[in-house]
């Protein structure tokens, strides 16, 4: 089996040349395509801005504990509702938890969530399109009407009935659930994605090339197909993560996110909504966060659209 | 035309059919016994066992599925579990209010999402495009609560009490009850900050469609002949260009319907309006089937009725396509 292997890949590599060369004299030929990419990317200012806010979460995120001045779940009651002090720059909450330290690792649930979901929405969603647009008739059927079934549903209806079923809990578990969710109700949309691009490209002469040769299926999907779809799936899990952090906030809004004492941004905001006369802060910092990641993420896929596919600007 | 419309409303049943059979299994998922809230402390397992039956609970879930059909078509949408009250009157006073809501934001999302693409794409690389880009840019990234928020420190607390910040005043002549209040400068004054929550996050989707739509289209032969036969700026970006660019934005704003769903959640329970919104959150929380039913079976047949909406508008803005 690895002796075929190893023949297939040599053959593949000669089968899949002409296409790769056909692609590259269009522009400068030192250049690959991703390279291109990359360089206007870094034309693009807004893009830079993405990127910088998405590594500086990703940083945040990664050294809460180091970062954060307190223990963001510690309990105080002779500090509630502090004002933002130096002891306390953004104040306490009613519980007398250092707000701050919530905002940082609240970091952590939202962009474990948001990048996680969309991993699981990916994991699931590009196979189930390949297969449906590469092998078309009946498997096409099955899988696209259970798709379109979960697309004819409002996606919160679905998102929030999902999480009642899991019923919400605080910690990693309370994570995955709502990543779980997420994650199902946005399955669809990598599945449909794929299986469209799958159409167009498996009727193309490199495909049959491969058929020619004798390349098994798996092979000529993961190699050859799946290769060529990747630019609109970049783009769309990019701007993904940033609903998917929404949805995520969204759901802690309503009080079922991950359950407290887990920091979470959308349930800090709604807990200390009801405090917002006499403590306005309280509320205003966990949103401005959602707000920074959110836009973080739409810059960064706004700039990774544009650089990916020129023709679309 | 005619025929096009009844046969996409007869493809309505199924659907609406088939989202709600799914959220009536679900909802029998939860763990949990509804059963148990209902009874309270009074709960003993015999008692348990005479609910369930009185309810109907014991029979398989496709069995009882069919009972609600059935009686759903003879007009009777249930009782809650938990109130007794019938579901489809709960319905009927929760719907105007959504309704408002949902049509009033629709409004203050065109209202400033045309301008700002039309602008946009005419002067498109100027400060004045620059600002609408970047303005629509922050629109899309921030959800509904915060806008709420935003809106909530600025009016309510800010200047002094502007506006209310929860609670609902009823338009005149739709006040459910005697005790609710009706005026429409107070109806005013409570829709506002909720319609402007829900508003600015479409407006911003609106924005960016529109004027990507609008830059593509005002390069087409058919503008440049309609400026080239001598008619003014305004006839050409109105009926000419403004139209054309409509197409894919409608498409778009009718696939966001769900989106506006859950938006009208988020944003009745942060103003804590009494609205199908905050109905169905309620309902789903507390596993109240029949209310679930209800909202769902609602929120099902808006979301179809509007997708064909969507589709009829195809036929105003571009009259060459045609439905037979």
């Amino acid at each position: 089996m690895a002796n075929g292997g190893e023949s297939l890949r040599g053959a593949l590599g000669e089968a899949a040349l002409p296409a790769g060369i056909a692609v590259s004299s269009a522009g400068a030929r030192s250049e690959s395509p991703l390279r291109r990419a990359i360089h206007r990317l870094r034309k693009s200012t807004t893009a830079v801005i993405g990127v910088v806010i998405v590594a500086a979460l990703l940083l945040v995120a990664l050294f809460a504990d180091a970062l954060a001045p307190q223990s963001p779940i510690a309990n105080d009651q002779t500090q509630t509702f502090a004002r933002p002090s130096f002891g306390h720059p953004l104040g306490t909450d009613q519980l007398g938890r250092d707000m701050l330290s919530r905002v940082i690792h609240g970091t952590r649930i939202s962009l474990l969530v948001g990048v996680s979901s969309v991993l699981l929405a990916l994991f699931v969603g590009v196979p189930l399109g390949l297969i449906a647009g590469y092998y078309g008739g009946r498997v096409d059927s099955v899988v696209m009407r259970t798709m379109d079934l979960i697309l004819a549903f409002p996606i919160y209806l679905l998102a929030i009935i999902l999480m009642v079923i899991f019923t919400p809990t605080a910690g990693l578990i309370g994570t995955i659930k709502v990543t779980g969710a997420i994650a199902i109700v946005r399955i669809p949309i990598y599945a449909r994605l794929v299986r469209g691009s799958v159409l167009s490209i498996k009727e193309k002469e490199y495909i049959e090339a491969c058929r020619a040769l004798g390349v098994r299926d798996p092979l000529i999907l993961a190699r050859h197909v799946l290769p060529n779809c990747l630019a609109p799936i970049i783009v769309t899990t990019t701007l993904g993560i940033a609903t998917s952090i929404i949805v995520e906030a969204t759901l802690s809004f309503l009080g079922l996110g991950t359950q407290p004492p887990t920091p979470s941004w959308g349930w800090d905001l709604k807990a200390n909504v009801a405090f917002i006369q006499a403590n306005p802060w309280l509320s205003l910092f966990p949103g401005l966060a959602i707000f920074v990641t959110v836009l973080g993420f739409n810059l960064f896929g706004d700039g990774l659209r544009d650089a990916l596919d020129p023709r679309l600007k | 035309m005619r025929t096009y419309v009844l046969k996409r409303l007869v493809q309505i049943v199924p659907t609406v059919l088939m989202i709600t059979f799914v959220v009536f299994v679900m909802m029998r998922s939860v763990p949990g016994d509804p059963v148990v809230s209902v009874l309270g402390d009074a709960y003993t397992e015999e008692d348990a066992i005479k609910a369930r039956e009185a309810y109907g609970l014991n029979k398989p879930i496709v069995v009882q599925y069919f009972i609600w059909l059935g009686k759903l078509v003879q007009g009777d949408w249930g009782a809650s579990i938990l109130t007794g009250r019938p579901v489809l009157q709960d319905v009927l006073i929760r719907l105007p209010v959504t309704l408002e809501l949902i049509v009033l934001s629709m409004f203050v999302a065109l209202v400033i999402a045309v301008p700002a693409a039309i602008i946009g794409a005419l002067r498109q690389n100027t400060w004045a495009d620059y600002t609408a880009t970047t303005a629509a840019m922050i629109g899309v990234s921030i959800p509904e609560f915060f806008i709420g928020v935003l809106l909530l420190l600025g009016f309510s607390i800010g200047l002094g009490g502007l506006l209310p910040s929860s609670g609902w005043v009823y338009l005149p002549g739709t006040c459910p009850s005697i005790v609710c209040r009706a005026s429409l400068w107070g109806n005013t004054q409570h829709v506002l900050m909720p319609a402007f929550a829900l508003g600015v996050g479409r407006a911003a989707i609106l924005t960016r469609l529109l004027r990507a739509s609008m830059l593509e289209v005002i390069r087409t032969e058919y503008v440049t002949t309609a400026r080239a036969k001598g008619l003014s700026e305004r006839p050409v970006v109105f009926k000419h260009a403004l139209k054309n660019a409509l197409i894919p934005t409608v498409t778009v704003m009718g696939l966001q319907v769900g989106f506006l769903i859950g938006g009208a959640i988020v944003v009745e329970t942060l103003f804590a309006m009494p609205g199908l919104g905050t109905f169905g959150i309620d309902a789903i929380v507390a596993r109240d089937y029949q209310q679930v039913q209800g909202f769902a079976l609602i929120t099902a047949l808006a979301f179809v009725v509007i997708n064909l909406l969507v589709d009829l508008t195809y036929t105003f803005l571009d009259p060459r396509i045609r439905y037979a």
